[in-house]
């Protein structure tokens, strides 16, 4: 797979002999100029179409009961576009949605769809710049009527159609890819626009080039990556399973995980001697702008019943400092698991929780009862009281007044 | 009531020669719309495309919308001579305008439109629990609609059409050729496809239901509309009426 891909960097890289210092297989940053501007209208037919489907997809997206209602956050999302794109956007919609897949998406006609399982993982700025500017780097470089007219020559339909292909079967396989995308399901929605490999890799050289020139530390590029494997990883293992990774297959459309790290980290690296000074990585302007959405984004990880990825997503949030809300969750990790030791773990955890200024009122319900369990029954009492006091209105409140009436 | 499984693959191989096939489904005890009733007919999912020498279907704008305006002509035409007082509802495409609860409403019915074209028209897929009846509803989200609107039914249409491109139609015709050394492999052209359901807003329910399969007609001329269009609503008449009216 690697081989392919410097073959790619060979044929479609003209510079490539000029910057003997990139040793790796990948595209080359410095020479992709965008293909579309603020007023890029489509001409061709083909396009036309698209655009056209493109649009009920929006208008489906627009109207849909699953964004996320979080206006700031969507003007902070807004602002890192248009740092690492250097000027206004009023070409890209951003759509910020529930979907606890890691995920983001753009289509041609300038919709960006962001989902919370990607902002779940996300540790700052940069890292949420490097995925936004990759999905900007499908739209800047026109890869979905690129993609499409190459498939089309190949008149290899399933390739583009993907997955989704047997979705919209359901309609007696007549239906275009619009259908597809058109089975109320997200998940396909997105899985139509599945990118060739080499699109993949330009858009990651792309992105990072912009991530270079908004100063932003491009090195989080890898390291997201790298959080995502290690988190796979951490899944299979708590799963007895072995780790796979789904895009090291030939049928795949994105690069293997680990090779697209290392490209992007040695075009990181690279990039960080020529043209990078004084980058950040915007730690404290992310957890600022995603401290109101954590526990919500963490509560819908927690319910996927993934506790090996949990635990990774937890441990690796508290690498930037423990608070209340992630103590809180790690002890849902294990309340929920319900092995052996893991009431102990839980326990422990909630109380760390309580202990710190941001426990959410929950933590005091569950280390409430995990003292009463503990036969601390004084000090169980008070903590649901703390509950009571701080969520009078809960939904469970009177449930919790009947344990204290016992 | 009595319902019909008709393959969908069995229709298309008697279809060869060019034809038209629709299969009513109806609810029990349905009776169509009379008297003075308020139909709302739901922005209609229309789709035209070219169909690509590699058989992929590739949407095209000015087909589309003309499609759309032919349709939606053709149906304020056929309502008008039902007597019922129509109502054309389009979702906006603009962000302005947009109203959530019919944006809902739409998905719900494609859901349950894509449902019903899966269990009532595909051949295995037919559900143990819904044979011999048709009961499909959208259920509050439709009466509440229905109970804010004032409206009695709402009717909603999925189409779509495809034509040959000029490289499909010189692949179809060396498949053809190859039937004269005895292997026929014919790709297959423009197909037209549609359904159409009336869901009363009084309960909820889809009422009546009806899907076509056509390799002929052309939904961007207005009379390929309107044939379209009386295809799908012809057999709306009471409950006695032939089930499937085939034209060759």
């Amino acid at each position: 797979m690697n081989g392919s891909r410097r073959h790619f960097l060979i044929g479609g890289g003209a510079c490539a002999a000029c910057l003997p210092s990139l040793a790796g297989a990948r595209v080359l940053p410095t020479n992709l100029e965008s293909l579309v501007d603020t007023n890029y209208e489509p001409l061709d037919p083909d396009e036309r179409g698209m655009w056209q489907s493109c649009e009920r997809i929006e208008e489906m997206i627009r109207t849909s009961p699953q964004r996320l209602d979080a206006p700031a956050l969507q003007d902070y999302t807004r602002g890192v576009v248009e740092r690492l794109v250097g000027r206004e956007t009023p070409d890209l919609r951003i759509y910020l949605m529930r979907d606890s897949s890691f995920n983001a998406s753009m289509y041609p006609t300038g919709m960006m769809i962001v989902n919370t399982g990607f902002m779940a993982r996300v540790r700052n700025e940069a890292q949420y710049a490097a995925v936004l500017g990759h999905e900007a780097g499908h739209f800047f470089r026109k890869h979905t009527i690129t993609g499409y007219r190459s498939i089309r020559r190949k008149t290899s339909t399933m390739a583009f159609i993907g997955a989704a292909a047997g979705a919209a079967a359901g309609y007696s396989g007549q239906g275009s890819w619009v259908d597809a995308a058109n089975v109320i399901n997200q998940a396909l929605v997105m899985s139509v626009f599945q990118f060739s490999r080499t699109h993949e890799a330009e858009a990651d050289a792309f992105g990072i080039m912009l991530m270079a020139r908004a100063g932003y530390s491009t090195s989080a590029a890898s390291a997201v990556w790298g959080q995502l494997i290690a988190e796979r990883m951490a899944s299979a293992k708590q799963r007895g399973a072995k780790y796979k990774d789904r895009s090291e297959s030939a049928f795949s459309t994105h690069p293997p995980s680990e090779d697209r790290m290392q490209d992007l980290s040695d075009t990181a690296d690279h990039l960080s001697t020529v043209v990078v000074t004084n980058a950040t990585d915007g730690r404290d302007e992310w957890l600022a702008a995603i401290q109101p959405h954590r526990a919500m984004l963490l509560e819908e990880q927690i319910k996927l019943n993934d506790p090996g990825a949990s635990l990774y997503l937890v441990e690796s949030l508290a690498q930037d400092g423990w608070t209340g809300v992630l103590r809180y969750n790690e002890g849902e990790v294990y309340r929920l698991r319900n092995a052996d030791g893991d009431d102990v773990k839980a326990a422990d955890a909630f109380a760390a929780s309580t202990a710190l200024p941001d426990a959410p009122a929950e933590a005091w319900r569950a280390h409430g009862f995990a003292l009463l369990k503990a036969g601390k029954t004084p000090e169980g009492r008070e903590a649901l009281n703390r509950y009571l006091t701080m969520k009078p209105d809960a939904r469970d409140a009177g449930i919790v007044r009947y344990t204290l009436n016992q | 009531m009595v319902t019909r499984f008709r393959p969908l693959a069995a229709v298309l191989l008697l279809c060869l020669g060019g034809c038209a096939a629709t299969t009513h489904q109806a609810s029990d005890g349905f009776t169509p719309p009379s008297g003075k009733y308020k139909l709302v007919v739901m922005k209609p999912d229309i789709s035209v495309s070219v169909l690509t020498a590699g058989g992929l279907n590739e949407p095209r704008e000015d087909w589309t919308l003309t499609a759309r305006e032919n349709i939606l002509a053709s149906l304020k035409q056929q309502q008008a001579k039902r007597g019922g007082s129509t109502q054309v509802v389009f979702a906006s495409t603009t962000a302005a305008n947009d109203d959530p609860k019919l944006a809902e409403l739409d998905r719900l019915h494609e859901a349950v439109g894509q449902s019903v074209l899966l269990h009532k028209y595909t051949p295995y897929a037919a559900l143990p629990t819904k044979k011999d009846k048709f009961d499909w509803t959208l259920g509050k989200l439709a009466t509440d609609y229905g109970a804010a609107t004032g409206n009695d039914y709402a009717l909603f249409l999925f189409a779509r059409d495809s034509f040959s491109s000029g490289g499909r139609v010189a692949l179809q015709a060396v498949g053809m050729l190859g039937c004269v050394v005895g292997v026929c492999v014919l790709p297959p052209g423009g197909l037209q496809q549609a359904f159409v359901s009336l869901v009363d807003l009084k309960s909820g329910n889809v009422v009546w239901f009806n899907h076509l399969v056509s390799t002929v007609g052309d939904i961007r001329t207005p009379e390929g509309a309107d044939a379209m269009v009386n295809k799908l609503l012809e057999t709306m008449r009471d409950p006695d009426a032939p089930k499937k009216s085939k034209k060759s």
